[in-house]
């Protein structure tokens, strides 16, 4: 067994009682047969073919403390930087993984919309939970996932009930302050948008300061007939942090997911995407923006599984690495047989800033029926030298020409974020986290 | 002094002779028209002239405004008032056409050690020239020549060179693709910026464009050289001849 999860197994059981809903059974069922199913495998390494181009070994042997508490002296002032206009928004603050009940601000969201400490729900009212406790229709992760599912500690639990339209977006903030002893939070959210209901939520993830820290996050996303969510994703923490994450959503009959991820931080930075399109008229599109340099390493792991006939997928990431960056996608798009009526587009555009940077691209396309309209197409190559000889003959000098390109490549995914003060505040947050020239 | 002084000129592209002894010379204010068959090197001079790398200089000089052309990095010829209007000009995806305009001009400005004009005084300087070649505002946000058609995408390098008042203004087939009024429009653009100090050289298959705009000086490029040099008359009688009969002058 790895040294890291030596330490967690020994945290889980010396702690177990004090873990949000133990005294509830299922949770604490679901919470003891995670930690099994992981013990059986170990954490992930190299020789798992979705790891292969991830180096786990500082994730599974650093023994990261878990953060239980404590006193963290912040001003709403300090979280400024990190909140989305703080008018136009709702949020919800966790400070090193613990909801702060002072720094949210839940004033005026709609009647019957519910958005609470995950921690207290489980505590309060666990049966809420209790349909969504274990992955839903995509069957159990290796590794992170599940460490996750067993050791739990908050999150934001969100429920739009159905008919409700959520007219300003939902801030997530989850924002790490590193101590001397590395920590990890392990954040789960669970997103219910009610039929017809509809919703903006803007998880994301930033440290203050510089220090390292793991973060192990996992976000359930559960779309009624006709609902309609976009979920944003930033992950922006410090060059120093190890951020692993994993999104499941399922949608129903006629539902629609927008699903943006942007991702400019973190020393090592894996996400995983499951969506499952489970129900006719369901569709979903995905957006993603990687932004690396110096020695980051990303990691993109998409499956995408129609279910149901007549449903409809777009992919489109993007990465942008410098230096020694290296990147890595894994896009799997999965069509069983006896569907009918199935539209599914995976595009990816990558930029290689240096001969030093590389990028591992595997689309994968799982295609077991014929009546489906798929298109896919991955691009690598570096900077255009038409569009650089055009930028110098207008004036802009390599450098100007240089980042200009950069900036066109990355905007054509921003430029269409709504509404404006999140567009803002995400081009302000990538360029402040990002490390390119 | 002239603006352009262009001596024995010889260029290769890929290790390919394209140019081949080029003499050409123009002086402040006039207008140069160069015709010439498809691929005897018209975009290649103009490319060269702009300072495109691939166009490699074998033999010969160029000269632009008294000073050595061929030794200045593409941005700095720019920053000297040297404008190349593309004959394919490159899709930019997520970059605007105001965004662009905003950075050429602003590098202008600071070549010629001149403030970065404001926000709003450049907004009116731009308004003027877009609402001019009838591009309209929302024209101005979309990305650089995606999917403009081939008449949108030559109004809009005639829109780059209205707002970057260069001195030596290069247009390669500005004139191609446009439909009747926009070469009206474009012809009046042309006229419009035509003052004492700044020279042109358009290059352009049909004597069109040069019935609007009355070039001081014809030239065919044909074998790498300009073969023949003429006023209107030359590119009227090209139009009616073609260049067959110019074989016997070329060798
Ligand atoms: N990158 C290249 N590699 C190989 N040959 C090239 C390259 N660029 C240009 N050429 C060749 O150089 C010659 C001159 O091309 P150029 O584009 O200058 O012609 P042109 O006079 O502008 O023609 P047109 O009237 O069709 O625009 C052509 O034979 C062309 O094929
Ligand atoms: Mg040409």
């Amino acid at each position: 067994m790895s040294s890291a999860l030596h330490t967690y197994q020994r945290e889980f059981h010396d702690n177990s009682t004090h873990l949000p809903g133990w005294n509830a059974w299922q949770i604490r069922r679901s919470r003891q047969a995670a930690m099994q199913r992981v013990m059986q495998t170990d954490l992930p390494t190299q020789k798992l073919e979705n790891w292969k181009y991830t180096s786990t070994r500082r994730l599974s042997q650093t023994p990261y403390a878990l953060y239980t508490g404590g006193c963290v002296g912040l001003y709403l002032e300090d979280l400024d930087p990190f909140l989305v206009d703080r008018q136009a928004s709702h949020r919800l603050v966790f400070i090193n993984g613990l909801l702060s009940r002072r720094l949210s601000c839940l004033d005026d969201l709609p009647n019957a919309v519910q958005v609470a400490s995950m921690a207290r729900i489980a505590d309060e009212s666990p049966a809420m939970l209790s349909p969504w406790l274990e992955p839903v229709l995509t069957g159990h992760d290796q590794g992170f996932a599940e460490l996750n599912q067993a050791l739990w500690l908050d999150g934001a639990f969100v429920h739009i009930p159905a008919g409700v339209q959520l007219i300003k977006p939902l801030q997530l903030l989850f924002l790490t302050t590193p101590f001397q002893e590395p920590i990890v939070t392990f954040p789960w959210n669970l997103v219910i948008v009610g039929k017809s209901a509809q919703a903006l939520v803007i998880e994301s993830y930033l440290t203050l300061g510089q220090g390292a820290h793991f973060s192990n996050a996992r976000t359930t996303l559960v779309l009624e007939p006709q609902a309609r969510l976009e979920h944003l994703l930033l992950l922006g923490e410090s060059e120093l942090a190890w951020h692993v994450g994993s999104v499941q959503a399922t949608q129903k009959e006629g539902s629609r997911l927008d699903s943006r991820i942007f991702a400019a931080g973190g020393e090592l930075t894996r996400q995983e995407l499951q969506i499952t399109l489970a129900g006719a008229e369901a569709e979903c599109f995905q957006e993603g923006l990687f932004l690396a340099g110096r020695r980051q390493h990303m990691d993109l792991h998409s499956w995408l599984h129609h279910t149901c006939s007549n449903t409809r997928s777009r992919q489109l990431f993007k990465s942008v690495l410098d230096g020694h960056a290296r990147g890595v996608f894994n896009g799997v798009i999965r069509i069983p047989p006896d569907l009918q009526n199935i539209q599914a587009e995976q595009k990816t555009a990558n930029l290689l800033l240096t001969d030093t940077a590389e990028i591992d691209a595997k689309p994968q396309l799982e295609i077991h029926s014929d009546a489906v309209q798929c298109s896919h197409g991955a691009t690598v190559g570096g900077m255009n030298p038409e569009a650089m000889f055009y930028l110098q003959s207008r004036g802009l000098d390599v450098d100007a020409a240089r980042l200009l390109l950069i900036q066109g490549f990355a905007d054509e995914l921003l430029q269409t974020i709504k509404p404006a003060p999140v567009q803002e505040w995400l081009r302000q947050r990538l360029n402040q986290e990002r490390n390119l020239p | 002094m002239n603006i352009l002084e262009i001596s024995n000129l010889h260029v290769a592209v890929m290790d390919k002779p394209i140019l081949r002894g080029l003499e050409l010379e123009l002086k402040p204010g006039e207008v140069h028209a160069i015709m010439g068959p498809n691929g005897s090197g018209k975009s290649t001079l103009a490319n060269l002239l702009a300072g495109r790398e691939e166009c490699q200089v074998t033999a010969g000089s160029v000269f632009y405004q008294g000073e050595n052309l061929l030794v200045m990095a593409p941005e700095e010829r720019a920053g000297k008032g040297l404008f190349l209007g593309f004959q394919n000009p490159v899709e930019l995806p997520g970059i605007s056409n105001v965004r662009l305009l905003k950075e050429a001009f602003n590098a202008r400005q600071r070549h010629r050690g001149l403030p970065a004009m404001d926000a709003l005084a450049f907004r009116d300087h731009l308004d003027q020239r877009s609402k001019r070649l009838g591009l309209s505002g929302e024209w101005l946000l979309r990305p650089v020549n995606v999917g403009f058609s081939g008449g949108e995408k030559k109004r809009n390098e005639l829109l780059q060179m209205m707002v970057l008042e260069p001195r030596l203004a290069i247009l390669d087939e500005i004139d191609s693709g446009l439909d009747i009024d926009a070469l009206a429009l474009v012809a009046e653009g042309i006229n419009a910026m035509r003052d004492a100090q700044r020279s042109m050289l358009l290059i352009t298959h049909y004597p069109r464009l040069l019935d609007l705009v009355h070039p001081d000086h014809v030239h065919v490029l044909m074998e790498g050289r300009i073969i023949l040099s003429g006023g209107m008359a030359l590119a009227q009688d090209l139009e009616k001849q073609g260049y067959g009969w110019l074989e016997e002058v070329a060798t």
